[in-house]
């Protein structure tokens, strides 16, 4: 089974693969699809899993094979869907040891030697390192162990690493710029990481990468729409509307929409355009409500929306309520909470104020210097 | 070279893997017989206890914990007078691992391949 076999055309253009977000994460593959994903023919390095343009990965498994270099390590990793080489360069640290011991104490030496002149500075004592203070020869000396036992690892034991891909000789390995041995004795990182890939895979590598825009699908028609709405209502400073003064913007919208209904059908088999437009503009109105940007001040016949940001009694209504209540002993220290401003606001001003609308105004009023957050959701005023 | 990918398989599913294939599987140790390099695990499910005889001799010397859980990767085969039996290749201790979770971890994984297969399955 290929998992992504594509033809060279469908590749998609290279200017277009930093607009996936996959591209430039360290995508956590199963190693079955590290090994098949195919390789990009406009450069060579990049691969791609599902269209998703991938060139660095993340992967967690068993040692079942190693082989050491003088500079590296070979380590096979298997995470229970494949095997990979990992190439594993050992750092700067592991090496000075081995090539160059000499290095190393004069470095540490250096070190020892600063700070106990540093030490006879300030306390006037003599440099000599009681065992229980700190001494930077053992702690280096401790921190080169650490590091050296988490990079050499045995058969059997568990491996994370990230790198980006490589093939060489034909085989693909992960060239690891982070690797380190993990200490799992109960299994609970295997565990997690085994509930948590397939999460990913359906949330994102198994998801088309959306690198052109398509605008078809009603998602996002109802976010142009919104989008029309907000533009207009910021141009024009619009304070207050009805449905009707903005279902005309949306009129393009659903015209220029595919015609579903062939010519032998008739035409009452789908939803009019007249329909599809109040529809949208509904769920247009109701979105922007449920993000605070409009709200109905009295729910009548009549439908008006007001404007949110440019509703100055209601600014001036929220600032009230603050400015009187901050004075009142219960809220002098901490300042009012969202709550009980939110409730003031619907017995003073209107009752379906929302609290997103809230939240929008004391943003506003909070950019403006008019109130101060005092902590999170509280607010005063100076 | 590299081995193949050891599979995870649960300790009743070992007997139907066929001969040679890598698995990885669970179980507690109940016996170790040193002189003859075999160790058996086991373990419980659908009220029935099920064996998975382990060949050591790859992995020696190990420290024995009767009763405790171990996870072993390896490759099958048939042995007579035992039946399946798989040679280890790693042998762990993992004592106190949450059974239950990692058989819902193997199940998730599996449903997910499952999953991808049908819908790949279909276009082509």
């Amino acid at each position: 089974m290929q998992a992504a076999t594509m033809d060279p055309s469908e590749e998609p253009p290279s200017v277009l693969w930093g607009l996936d977000p996959v591209f430039s994460a360290f995508a956590r593959l199963y190693v079955r699809d590290i090994l098949q994903m195919t390789e990009s023919t406009q450069v060579p390095g990049i691969y791609f899993y599902n269209s998703h343009p991938i060139y660095k990965v993340d992967a967690l498994g068993t040692v079942v094979y190693k082989r050491e270099r003088e500079d590296f390590f070979c380590y096979g990793v298997d995470d229970g869907t494949g095997v990979i080489n990992c190439l594993c360069w050992k750092s700067n640290l592991f090496r000075e040891e081995e090539d160059d011991p000499g290095k190393f104490s004069a470095l540490t030496t250096v070190m020892f030697h600063s700070v106990s002149l540093s030490e006879t500075h300030a306390g006037g004592k003599h440099s000599d390192v009681s065992p229980g203070s700190f001494n930077p020869v053992t702690e280096l000396k401790k921190l080169r162990e650490a590091q050296q036992k988490n990079c050499r690892l045995e058969i059997g034991e568990l491996l994370r690493v990230r790198g980006p891909v490589k093939t060489s000789r034909h085989q693909r390995e992960i060239m690891a710029s982070t690797y380190y041995k993990v200490d799992d004795p109960v299994m609970a990182v295997q565990i997690a990481w085994m509930m948590e890939i397939p999460q990913l895979y359906r949330q994102c590598y198994d998801k088309p990468p959306q690198l052109q825009h398509k605008a078809e699908s009603d998602t996002s028609s109802l976010s142009k729409a919104t989008n029309i709405i907000k533009d207009f209502l910021k141009q024009k400073s619009v304070s207050r509307f009805r449905p009707y003064d903005v279902q005309d913007l949306l009129q393009p919208l659903v015209s220029c929409q595919p015609q579903t209904t062939s010519a032998d059908q008739e035409p009452e088999a789908g939803p009019s355009a007249c329909q599809q437009l109040r529809q949208l503009l509904k769920e247009a109105l109701e979105l922007l409500q449920d993000e605070g940007i409009i709200y109905r001040k009295v729910k009548s016949q009549d439908e008006i929306y007001h404007v949110t940001a440019q509703d100055k009694d209601l600014l001036i209504a929220v600032k009230d309520i603050i400015r009187e209540d901050s004075k009142r002993e219960k809220y002098a220290e901490k300042g009012c909470h969202i709550l009980h401003i939110l409730s003031a606001v619907r017995q003073r001003h209107s009752l379906n104020v929302s609290k997103a609308a809230l939240e929008l105004v004391l943003r506003s009023l909070e950019c403006n210097s008019d109130i101060v957050s005092t902590s999170e959701h509280h607010y005063t005023v100076f | 070279m590299l081995p193949a990918a050891a599979i995870f398989h649960f300790p009743w599913e070992i007997n139907s893997v066929k001969e040679g294939g890598s698995v990885r599987t669970y179980g507690r140790l109940v016996c170790y017989q040193p002189e003859e390099s075999r160790a058996t695990l086991s373990a419980q499910h659908a009220s029935k206890e099920h064996h998975v005889v382990v060949h050591t001799l790859f992995v020696e010397p190990f420290n024995p914990i009767i009763g405790a859980q171990y996870i072993v990767l390896g490759e099958t085969e048939n042995t007579e007078g035992i039946g399946v039996m798989v040679r280890a290749r790693v042998l762990n201790c993992v004592d106190g691992v949450n059974i239950a979770l990692l058989q819902k971890a193997i199940n998730e994984q599996r449903s997910f391949f499952r999953e991808r297969e049908c819908k790949q399955g279909k276009p082509a």
